[in-house]
């Protein structure tokens, strides 16, 4: 299935392609209010006024934003779905070794192959180191004027900045590309000795992985609004990603458990994904709900600027659609044990887990550019598109390129002969 | 008052494996009998298909419990700050789900596991302190070595003979009426 290659690469390359010349047009459509066309030159020098206050977002959030800026906003937000799936596939790989696991198997390479994608993902983190300018305010802003920015600067200041996200990025790519050699190497040699490596990184490596991918996300998307902080900030993010990724893994087994992975993929491997995914709906709204409620609870105005931005305009929808579109429906959806099984009720599902992890993304990115409420330009979609192809097409490369699934793991055959699962209304094969 | 004579109500028939029960279950279940059980010294993989047993019902017990629980977290708190006794604390609203949350939340986890336990027992019939098949000695076997299949006179499909000899084909190492 080698042609699917090309198609996707050239599929990427349109999106962008069609993003650079369509865009501009689109956005200028959109915003034909005389006002609007003297804004583009202006925002520059808007976020370099000086915030005396520490709240000197709001000064900053009322100029228009430029072409530039609305590209850079989208193309983040593209990114930050995106990374989700390559970091949820790399905490899937690191907790099937933590626990030893038998049933998940089976789905490993595929994980593998998933957390590989931090590799074309550290490339297409330069655009966003270059537009960086665009993106982050802060990095326009005197910490001497301004006194949120002064306690941070430690963290917020432009070398630790770029310093960090490159070293963050190459130590998942390095993570990711381990993981999969070792377990490569088994395939061969069928030696117990990769277990044991792979579990000894994955000890050391769940540290890093959440330390990590905390200080990415507060780079990358806390720091949009620089003034705000929330510790529960990268579980947040975490808890979504892994519940999207979820949802990815199980439409990618479904599906190529009707090709090459059918001798690994049981009921059972379908079944625990689908729980899984279950539990991290929860677990997000968990997540989400402690954030809310603390900074709710607490008051303080350092913190709760950051929900009455996101209370302004078409947000407040947004945030309802998230709040009941994100947990709820999904929630009620999943409660039964036979719907997990079911395709034609899964495979809306995990559509719906897309979008909804989107604009979870752009619930968190976008009021920042658009105060006034939920603004959707061509930039959107195309970037989306465009990286979406881009993974698309590498995760594709490696499918196709090495076993599907792990050839020689000590518990594979537990991963293929185990798996029943009483009382969900299937059959079962016998052992 | 005269002593009650004993009536038989179903054949009890003896496994030896955990593989001969499995399969009796199938014979049994594609025999399209209703009324009939498996007993086991150990839960066995696949058994509750072998049977044909449906998705337990105690799901819904569940669900009615949280349900509850979840609302009437809510409802008591809305009646207790706001209703009853009107009490402004830290400048926050009267009521709001955003506080009420947590309390209904635990609510609905305790009410959740009050249904689960209660719907079990009440679908499963327990406690339950006489079963004929106590004065079957070789029964006691069944949370030791041996697995037993025993079925109903009550179920429609039921013959003394015809049953009998099923239980047999399927493997059964003894097969025997079970009185009360």
């Amino acid at each position: 299935m080698n042609v699917f290659r090309p198609f996707l690469r050239l599929a990427a390359l349109m999106a962008f392609g069609a993003a650079l010349v369509f865009g501009p047009a689109a956005v200028a459509a959109d915003h034909a209010e005389p006002a609007a066309a003297a804004a583009p030159a202006a925002p520059a020098d808007a976020h370099a006024a000086p915030a005396a206050a520490a709240h000197g977002h709001e000064a900053a959030a009322t100029a228009e934003p430029t072409i530039l800026q609305r590209f850079a906003y989208s193309y983040l937000t593209a990114f930050m779905f995106c990374l989700s799936i390559a970091m949820a596939g790399l905490i899937f790989v690191i907790l099937h070794h933590l626990f030893d696991a038998g049933w998940s198997v089976s789905v490993l390479r595929i994980a593998e192959h998933l957390a590989c994608l931090t590799r074309p993902l550290f490339l297409a983190l330069i655009p966003l180191l270059l537009l960086q300018g665009e993106i982050w305010r802060w990095l326009h802003v005197n910490p001497a004027t301004d006194h949120a920015l002064d306690v941070k600067k430690v963290l917020f200041n432009r070398i630790t900045f770029n310093v960090v996200l490159a070293f963050v990025f190459g130590l998942w790519a390095w993570m990711a590309t381990t993981f999969r050699k070792y377990s490569l190497a088994q395939d061969k040699d069928g030696s117990a000795i990769w277990t044991r490596k792979s579990r000894v990184l994955a000890a050391w490596g769940i540290y890093a992985f959440a330390f990590s991918l905390t200080l990415a996300v507060i780079m990358l998307m806390m720091s949009l609004q620089w003034q705000f902080f929330s510790t529960i900030y990268g579980v947040y993010y975490f808890a979504g990603s892994f519940w999207v990724t979820l949802a990815t893994i199980y439409g990618l087994i479904r599906w190529l458990s009707t090709r090459e992975m059918k001798p690994v993929i049981f009921p059972r491997q379908i079944h625990d994904i689908g729980v899984l995914f279950f539990a991290f709906t929860v677990f997000y709204a968990y997540i989400g709900f402690s954030q809310y409620f603390l900074i709710w609870n607490a008051a303080i105005p350092e913190e709760t600027f950051w929900y009455v931005d996101r209370e302004r305009g078409s947000w407040w929808a947004v945030g309802l659609t998230l709040l009941f579109g994100h947990f709820f429906l999904p929630f009620l959806v999943l409660l039964r044990i036979d719907t997990k099984m079911s395709l034609a009720v899964m495979a809306p599902m995990i559509l719906w887990a897309w979008v909804m992890h989107y604009l979870d993304m752009t619930f968190n990115i976008m009021p920042v550019l658009y105060p006034k409420g939920l603004t959707i330009t061509f930039f959107d979609p195309l970037c989306w598109f465009g990286l979406v192809a881009l993974l698309a097409s590498f995760f594709w490369r490696d499918y196709l390129k090495f076993p599907k699934w792990p050839q020689k793991h000590p518990r594979l055959k537990e991963a293929v002969t185990h798996h029943e699962v009483t009382g969900a209304g299937y059959a079962v094969e016998d052992t | 008052m005269s002593a009650p004579v004993p009536q038989p109500i179903g054949l009890l028939a003896q496994y030896e494996t955990a593989a001969d029960i499995l399969h009796a279950a199938v014979a049994v279940r594609d025999a399209g009998y209703k009324k009939w059980d498996v007993f086991t010294p150990f839960p066995i993989h696949g058994m509750d298909d072998a049977m044909g047993l449906k998705k337990s019902k105690v799901g819904y017990f569940t669900f009615c419990g949280g349900l509850t629980g979840f609302s009437f977290g809510m409802w008591m708190i809305w009646f207790m700050n706001k209703a009853d006794y009107p009490l402004v604390v830290g400048g926050k609203p009267l009521f709001t789900p955003l506080f009420a949350f947590p309390v209904s939340y635990e609510l609905t986890i305790l009410l959740s596991a009050f249904g689960t336990i209660g719907g079990m027992f009440l679908l499963n019939g327990l406690p339950r302190l006489y079963n004929p098949l106590f004065n079957v000695k070789r029964f006691k076997k069944a949370s030791d070595d041996k697995f037993f299949v025993f079925i109903e006179m009550a179920d429609p499909k039921f013959s003394t003979e015809k049953t009998r000899e099923l239980l047999q084909h399927a493997g059964a190492s003894s097969v025997e009426v079970v009185e009360d």
